[in-house]
């Protein structure tokens, strides 16, 4: 493939919180103008603008993406929004990778931002037309019942128990605690984790993701750009996304065939063939517990059915041999949909920069992979980045 | 749902005031036609995708080919999935927890949603079981998927 070389060169995010008095456009703007500082640019360097944000009912007003183009800094110029629900976070990068890939600009600022406080009167409620309206809308499904369904058939199918699904809460939450932006923070057990009340079982409340307000962004810039800014270009070696059926129900939920598709196409376009040996930290979407194990398995990070077992080896532990999460991840920074796929961006920015503060997984990690999940549950989006130049 | 207020100049109350008329489609008439006046459950077939799929569609998702051949199935399958939710669609408690199934009809390649009735435990319940059908008498069915009550164990 003749494409030219894309870097992230800058990245910023906002406090992610339950509810901010910024509104959603302030938010963009914050996250925005942290991405540019940090990469020592200025809006009039950037030529093009990518925006993702997940449904528009979250802040209550249709043309959502319009709405948020000048926070973004989308004013008088090529804008784009793209959407692909939760997954819209990471899938943003690949649309703004190809705009400089292709030729076609220098420069991308992506930003991606969800306020999720605006929805009365529980954000759920947003989620709820999602489902078919015909089959399903009339049993008044929740949300919830996808996730319970998808965690009872992937426990059932490995003989996996919830404790072991319990620890993905415990070391996100924990990872969290070093993450100056992050909502939910703690030093929790296994045992806090299974007292914590059953929302849909097997699924505990300490096992969801919280609902929150905030944003992220990076700056892309092409090779020759890239090199003149900062001495440290983290490059995109590679993007994937695929979509599964809408029908969620006709999948086997057991395994995300979709996530192992889109990892993929990423990792053959980083030249990636043991995805084991040559990854040094994942950042897996994790709005559930049981979801990160489930996406380390469908990123070919664990045997399918293994990531609990690795989980309890220590191999995802910051210190371990494959960091997951060590932003703390939804379960721990927080969860404003399209901007959480992007703080996973972020986090595998600074990291492989050196830049993580107290989160810095030890070992001058070299290549990474960030994946969010979403639409109905059918979409798997998959960055991998790394600080060699391929 | 309480109107919420102006809170000094930090917020305002709003709407989006919307009602939608979904439409069933020509395969969704196909189904719901046959359970409302017949009490059956029907599907199409794409014999080259070796795919039934229930309820009926008019395409193939995976070769894009017409679906015109019909099929009626048994209402009775095998259950892929279950959970027991403790929470409406506001986030709040409910008084009893709400079983669902996912069920594929032995007929079907394709897997339905729906209550599972007569349980309230999940000990009672676990993946694999057999599980019939339960589909309201002709007199109150209305063509909508709550024609069928949902799911018992067989
Ligand atoms: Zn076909």
């Amino acid at each position: 493939m003749s494409m030219r070389r894309v870097a992230v060169v800058g990245a910023g995010m906002t406090k992610f919180m339950r509810r901010a008095l910024e509104t959603p456009k302030e938010l963009a703007w914050l996250a925005a103008k942290g991405a540019l500082d940090s990469a020592g640019m200025t809006l009039d360097q950037i030529q093009g603008v990518v925006h993702g944000t997940a449904p528009d009912a979250f802040d209550g007003l249709h043309m959502k993406g319009e709405y948020l183009s000048e926070g973004s800094g989308g004013w008088k110029k090529p804008y784009l929004r793209c959407y692909v629900g939760g997954g819209t976070g990471v899938y943003a990068i690949a649309q703004g990778w190809f705009q400089v890939a292709s030729g076609l600009f220098d420069t991308a600022l992506v930003v991606c931002e969800e306020k999720m406080s605006t929805c009365l009167p529980h954000p759920q409620a947003a989620f709820l037309t999602i489902f078919d309206n015909i089959t399903e809308q009339p049993l008044k499904p929740n949300l919830l019942w996808i996730f319970a369904l998808e965690q009872n058939r992937y426990m059932a199918r490995h003989g996996i128990r919830v404790e072991e699904i319990a620890r993905v809460s415990v070391k996100n939450k924990r990872n969290a605690l070093g993450h100056p932006s992050a909502q939910l923070g703690a030093e929790l057990t296994v045992k806090d984790v299974l007292a914590s009340e059953i929302m849909a079982w097997p699924v505990h409340r300490l096992m969801v993701s919280p609902t929150s307000d905030g944003a992220a962004a990076v700056v892309l810039a092409a090779e020759d750009v890239a090199k003149r800014v900062t001495d440290k270009p983290v490059w995109i070696q590679g993007v994937g996304w695929c979509l599964d059926t809408t029908y969620w129900t006709n999948r086997d939920l057991y395994y995300p065939e979709y996530v192992e598709k889109a990892a993929w196409m990423a990792y053959h376009m980083a030249g990636i063939r043991e995805p084991r040996q040559e990854i040094n930290i994942a950042e897996p979407y994790d709005p559930f517990a049981y979801k990160e194990l489930h996406h380390l398995e469908g990123l070919q990070l664990a045997p399918k059915g293994k990531a609990p077992q690795l989980l309890a080896d220590g191999v995802f532990d910051r210190d371990g041999d494959l960091p997951s999460s060590p932003s703390g991840g939804l379960l721990g920074v927080g969860n404003p949909i399209a901007a959480a796929g992007t703080m996973k961006v972020c986090e595998l920015f600074w990291q492989l920069r050196g830049e993580a503060g107290p989160r810095q997984v030890p070992g001058k990690p070299r290549r990474g992979v960030a994946q969010a999940w979403g639409d109905l549950m059918q979409v798997g989006t998959v960055v991998v980045m790394g600080t060699a130049q391929l | 749902m309480k109107t919420p207020k102006n809170t000094e100049t930090r917020t305002w109350p709003g709407a989006i005031p919307l009602e939608s008329l979904y439409t069933a489609g020509l395969g969704g008439q196909v189904f719901f036609k046959a359970l409302k006046e017949r009490g059956e459950i029907v599907g199409t077939r794409c014999a080259s995708c070796k795919q039934v799929y229930v309820p009926a569609r008019v395409f193939c998702e995976r070769c894009f080919a017409e679906l015109s051949e019909q099929v009626t199935v048994r209402p009775q399958g095998t259950l892929v999935s279950f959970t027991f939710s403790n929470f409406n669609r506001d986030a709040q408690p409910l008084a009893r927890p709400q079983a669902l199934a996912l069920v594929r009809l032995d007929e079907a390649s394709t897997v339905l949603l729906h209550y599972l009735l007569k349980v309230t435990d999940p000990t009672q319940v676990s993946i694999g079981a057999q599980v019939k059908m339960v589909i309201k008498p002709k007199a109150k069915r209305t063509g909508s998927i709550l024609d069928i009550e949902g799911f018992v164990l067989a």
